[in-house]
């Protein structure tokens, strides 16, 4: 398992997609975070939510997740992994452990980022700043969710081979979807696997902030159990498929 | 034990029988061509012996055992594939870096065998810059990764110049030597013709042919004779006499499908003056024509 993890981390090391989006995702985060500290003014009991909660890791993990798996039928470079590494039980487990790791490389790297300018600038404006165990309790919530949202891309881009649809698709859902559900239907919005669990876990307000999350310790089994769900029928899927030349 | 053994394997692509109780067995130390036309089966066949595709039945396997079951395959199997593939914005060696990681093959054999296949010099450029003559290489660096024992290439030609071509028989036969079974598929007979020991011909899914290259052509259509003479239309009636069947061949001479012997002993009884017996030997593209139902 060590060797596939290792090939599957260089694989996601030697393209140019993985750089760019990581480099987007931090710059994105960071340009929210200074905009957040230099222009607003939080509150001691708010500043937490205000400022620092602008990891976007989770949705750039995802697409990632979804590019590398179905990049492999787009570019055929299955046929050569398979080969590689024909037990695809295992292929999927290094896959989908290489994208949780890489999830929480990326989530690391945007919190220390993200905290150590939220931090400055709002000292420089003697403005309240978060106790640093509230910084230390976002970071771990913010780096299981990244490795959560890792495996979820692996398992949707598994089922949904076409990459441009799979992606599409969860955008939509991430963005449209379930942010409408949380609004009409909260009972409902909240298992959304992008949004209503994962506020869950941070327990962060939503929308109008009056949505029914789940507990974050609910909140995690569920996002767990998508996790689950979604890769076992993809690794399912990958058994049965046969790999021919088309 | 042979190095690949195929055993009654059959797959349907929903109206479509691809392959159909296939068998055939490819020794160690020896070039098998797999030889058939487009769409004869041959890819699907590489892909059931390779895990890729899964048989509705029968067994496909390297020393007894299926891909799937052996312990270090890319060490005992290296492969080409037809639609061999790679990421475009992957470097060459970056490639290979990954498959050397998951198959556990030194990092180093990565340089070696990028050296072998001549592909050094643009090993760091990304693959969407290569020519297909050099994915070609590239898919043979990966293949020959693990140093393994059998070679399993389909079409690995397609895309090489000559130069290419004539190295990669060079290769072939190197291995060969080296102890590997090598299995190679082709659609051209005439290609492989000169670097093969034996050949397994198949059309339709099914075999047709299995042996040494000189077995199988001579089964391919029995003997052929040119004769000619000044009196065709007598030597053609002593011959239909005989159950042969002559044909025209132009400038009064007939070719027939039997033995110059037969031919003479015919001629001579019938008191006929020959001026031209000849045995022709069929093309290699005739025999493959004949194996595998192809119109000429």
């Amino acid at each position: 398992m060590g060797a596939l993890l290792t090939a599957e981390l260089i694989k996601l090391r030697t393209t140019r997609t993985f750089v760019a989006l990581a480099a987007t995702a931090v710059v994105l985060s960071l340009l929210l975070t200074i905009l957040t500290a230099a222009l607003t003014e939080p509150t001691a009991s708010s500043v937490r939510s205000d400022v620092f909660e602008s990891d976007l890791t989770t949705l750039f993990i995802l697409v990632l997740a979804v590019v590398g798996i179905s990049g492999e039928w787009r570019h055929r470079t299955i046929t050569s992994s398979l080969l590689a590494a024909p037990d695809r039980v295992r292929f999927m487990l290094a896959k989908t452990l290489a994208y949780a790791a890489a999830g929480v490389a990326l989530s690391v790297l945007i919190t220390v980022a993200v905290d150590v300018a939220g931090m400055v600038i709002l000292s420089a404006r003697d403005q309240p700043t978060p106790p640093a165990g509230d910084l230390v309790d976002l970071a771990w919530r913010n780096f299981v969710l990244a490795a959560l949202l890792g495996c979820l891309g692996v398992g949707v881009g598994a089922l949904v081979r076409n990459q441009p649809v799979a992606i599409v698709g969860l955008l939509a859902l991430g963005f449209i979807v379930e942010p409408v559900l949380l609004g009409l239907a909260p009972s409902v919005g909240r298992f959304g696997p992008l949004v209503g669990l994962p506020s869950g876990v941070t327990e962060s307000d939503i929308g109008d902030g009056t949505a029914d999350l789940f507990a974050p310790g609910l909140a995690l089994a569920l996002l767990v159990a998508w996790v689950v769900l979604l890769v076992g029928l993809g690794t399912l899927l990958l058994r049965r498929r046969d790999v021919d030349g088309g | 034990m042979a190095a690949i053994e195929i055993d009654g394997v059959r797959k349907r692509y929903g109206q479509v029988q691809a392959v159909d109780d296939l068998s055939f067995t490819v020794a160690a130390g020896r070039v098998t061509g797999f030889l058939g036309p487009n769409g004869a089966g041959k890819s699907t066949t590489l892909r059931m012996l390779l895990g890729l595709v899964r048989p509705d039945g029968g067994t496909a396997t390297f020393g007894g055992r299926r891909y799937e079951e052996l312990e270090h395959p890319s060490a005992q199997v290296g492969a080409v594939l037809e639609d061999a593939s790679f990421h475009p914005g992957r470097s060459g060696r970056n490639h290979l870096r990954v498959l050397a990681a998951a198959g556990g093959h030194p990092p180093r054999r990565v340089d070696e065998v990028l050296e072998h296949v001549g592909l050094t010099p643009a090993r760091d450029r990304r693959v969407k810059g290569y020519s297909m003559g050099m994915r070609q290489r590239l898919a043979l660096a990966a293949a020959l990764l693990g140093d393994p024992e059998v070679l399993v290439l389909d079409e690995p030609t397609n895309g090489l110049d000559p130069p290419g071509i004539r190295w990669m028989r060079g290769l072939l036969r190197a291995e060969a030597q080296r102890g590997r079974a090598v299995v190679v598929s082709s659609h051209l007979l005439a290609e492989v013709a000169q670097s093969v020991d034996d050949v397994v011909v198949i059309a339709h899914g099914a075999l047709r042919a299995e042996g040494t290259l000189e077995t199988v052509l001579g089964s391919a259509g029995g003997p052929v004779t040119r004769v000619r003479t000044p009196d065709a239309e007598r030597l053609a009636a002593a011959l239909r006499e005989r159950e042969l069947a002559p044909e025209p061949a132009g400038s009064g001479a007939l070719r027939v499908p039997a033995t110059t012997d037969a031919v003479g002993l015919a001629a001579h009884e019938a008191g006929v003056a020959v001026l031209e017996l000849t045995a022709l030997s069929q093309s290699l593209e005739d025999a493959f024509f004949a194996l595998t139902d192809q119109g000429a």
